[in-house]
């Protein structure tokens, strides 16, 4: 068994259908290759295929998962069914830094775990609050709400048999000024981390440090590169970053940006990391290509160093 | 026909599904370079789906509701002129739908949050100096029935809100001179001919939507629709298919992505199998003047689309 299994977290837009059984037809109906992106069956084929065995789901895939599936039971059998696992799913708990918002956060934290033990996961990557723009900075008493209820879904979350991993976006209202403070105020048997290689770059982390000071508390990573590491607030704290008005990506494959993941991963090898890595395709045109593109990587450069 | 005056509906490009090259449109730049196209191939009039979902997450490239144009373009006059720049003189209508908003077995978020968000659909049309505002009156049948398993119990209970709600709209709509249309989709609760009773309940401000693809897969007469209520049809879609729905694919969750069968519902105007040349005829024997749009939703290429659309257009003149 390797110490490192990798999974996908999905960033499929709707997949319509569970499985085609008429593909040719379906095919022929318009000759476009719509046919190769529309049903799960073929999604979770292509991800068994490249070696990606487990598949972290998104909460915004849940309002067209479970009526095409029936259950978050069923959608997981059809995916064992063609060798993948999912090992979790995202949250934002939104609005956690507001004082009036406590019972509200902790109950949305406390219903996606609920839903994660229902798809046999166990990890939930967790955006601490909300966008920046509009919301910070945030004051030492918010950042402190914002750990109280992480401790809180945490415990909830561990009691069940889900790992709850602080996942910072670089645009969220924890930012750079306190996203160090965050992690220390969380309790570290109830509250682990999510690298998310590109995003803490771009927020101003250096990646290997941050790593190498945080290793004990690392769950789970988000792998990508960025070209786009140390943005300025301008840039950070702005309305709707995330997308650019011009195209531009933040978040690539891994190998095509700039950061040294080769150096993340002899620090793995170091500190002897065990568990799941996601890869996110965030932007990528053609997931399918970034899967293949990923696997290659993978295999050539970063498992060598770490396996 | 007056080809001209046709609008095209922006709901061609695919924002919701998975497809290569899907992640463009949700960025600015794909919309602007889009409207010199759409005017290229003909239109100088739009039709715009409203969707609050681009408001949730940051996707504001997407310009499809009021807090992604006041993002982008700071007002809706602001961004009618970039339209207008751009060959799309006018916004003929908005359109909205509900299914955002049946996610759970709790109908006071449902009406509450479909309320909220039609209320401001509607302002947001006049804004946009539309001239129509056609709501769907439910979300998929299959969507309800999904998290109300009694639906046919309550459906009387659910159709007195949804009065309530569109009696508000009807209102609202006349204080700012917009038309308010119901649609009548194959899916909704209130599709095809089971819109009447609906429609009959609220003022006769309140017009309806001919939509001859929906009409056609629930195996409705597009022309004799037309004829019975020609003087209550506010706007017409022209959209094409080759699907009738003979297993109750409307009654089903997915009803635009039949289970038992993948097929493409909406197909290009002119590639399907409705008799547009008929319907179009009809509305000039009928003198209709309202607003037409054409609709290639579901497209699987929306540039050959634009053109397939114009293709069809430019046969109605011969």
């Amino acid at each position: 068994m390797p110490n490192i299994r990798y999974a996908n977290m999905s960033h499929w837009k709707t997949i319509p259908y569970k499985k085609i059984d008429n593909f040719r037809d379906f095919y022929y109906e318009d000759k476009t290759n719509s046919a190769y992106y529309s049903d799960w069956d073929n999604i979770l084929k292509y991800q068994s295929a490249l070696g990606f065995d487990g598949i972290e789901i998104a909460p915004w895939d849940l309002a067209d998962i479970l009526p095409l599936f029936g259950s978050p039971e069923n959608f997981t059998a059809f995916a064992k069914d063609r060798g993948v696992t999912v090992i979790g799913m995202f949250h934002g708990a939104h609005a956690s830094h507001a004082l009036d918002h406590f019972d509200e956060a902790v109950r949305s934290g406390r219903e996606a775990v609920d839903t994660i033990v229902q798809f046999g996961g166990t990890y939930m990557n967790t955006c601490p609050t909300q966008n920046y723009y509009g919301t910070g900075p945030l004051s030492r008493e918010e950042v402190q709400q914002c750990a109280k209820v992480m401790n809180e879904i945490g415990s909830y979350a561990t009691d069940h048999g889900v790992k709850v991993g602080l996942h910072n976006e670089f645009f969220c209202a924890i930012n750079m000024p306190n996203h160090r403070e965050l992690i220390e105020l969380t309790d570290p048997k109830l509250v682990h981390y999510c690298i998310d290689t590109a995003q803490i770059s771009i927020l101003g982390e250096d990646l290997l440090k941050f790593y190498d000071d945080y290793h004990e508390r690392i769950s789970t990573f988000h792998l990508k590169d960025t070209a786009s590491a140390n943005l300025p607030d301008s840039v950070r704290y702005a309305q709707d970053p995330e997308i650019t008005d011009d195209g531009t990506r933040w978040f690539w494959e891994p190998g095509q940006g700039e950061l040294d993941l080769k150096g993340l991963y002899r620090l793995l090898k170091q500190h002897e990391f065990k568990g799941w890595m996601s890869i996110e395709y965030d932007g990528s045109p053609d997931m399918l290509a970034s899967m293949a593109m990923t696997r290659f990587y993978l295999d050539n450069e970063l498992r060598p160093i770490y396996d | 026909m007056n080809t001209a005056a046709i609008a095209i509906s922006l709901d061609l490009i695919n924002r919701h599904f998975q497809e290569p090259n899907r992640n463009r449109y949700e960025s600015r730049y794909f919309w602007e370079e889009l409207y010199p196209l759409i005017a290229a191939s003909g239109f100088s009039s739009i039709e715009i789906p409203y969707e609050p979902v681009w408001q949730f997450g940051g996707r504001s490239g997407v310009p499809f509701n009021r807090y992604c144009v006041n993002t982008k373009y700071g007002s809706a006059a602001q961004y009618r002129k970039v339209l207008s720049g751009s060959g799309i003189d006018r916004v003929t209508g908005i359109t909205f739908d509900p299914n955002l908003f049946m996610r759970n077995a709790n109908l006071d978020f449902y009406f509450g949050a479909t309320g909220h968000f039609a209320n401001e659909a509607l302002a947001h049309a006049a804004d946009m100096g539309a001239q129509y505002f056609a709501i769907s009156p439910s979300p998929f049948y299959g969507r309800i029935a999904q998290y109300h398993p009694d639906l046919e119990s309550m459906q009387q209970a659910f159709t007195d809100r949804t009065i309530d709600l569109l009696g508000g709209l009807a209102a609202k709509a006349g204080e700012l001179g917009v038309t308010l249309v119901l649609r009548n989709e194959y899916w909704s609760l209130f599709g095809g001919e089971r819109i009447l009773p609906l429609a009959d309940a609220l003022p006769d401000t309140v017009k309806l939507d001919l939509d001859v693809a929906s009409l056609f897969v629930a195996g409705v007469s597009a022309t004799a629709f037309l004829e019975a209520q020609i003087d209550r049809i506010g706007c017409v879609h022209l959209t094409d298919t080759d699907f009738v729905d003979t297993h109750e694919v409307w009654k089903t969750p997915n009803p635009e992505f039949p289970g038992h069968h993948a097929t493409q519902i909406f197909r290009d105007p002119g590639t399907g199998s409705v008799d547009l040349v008929q319907i179009t005829a009809l509305l000039d024997t009928l003198n209709f003047q309202g607003p037409v749009i054409c609709s290639a939703r579901q497209t699987r290429d929306p540039f050959r689309a634009l053109l397939r659309t114009r293709a069809m257009l430019n046969q109605l003149q011969k």
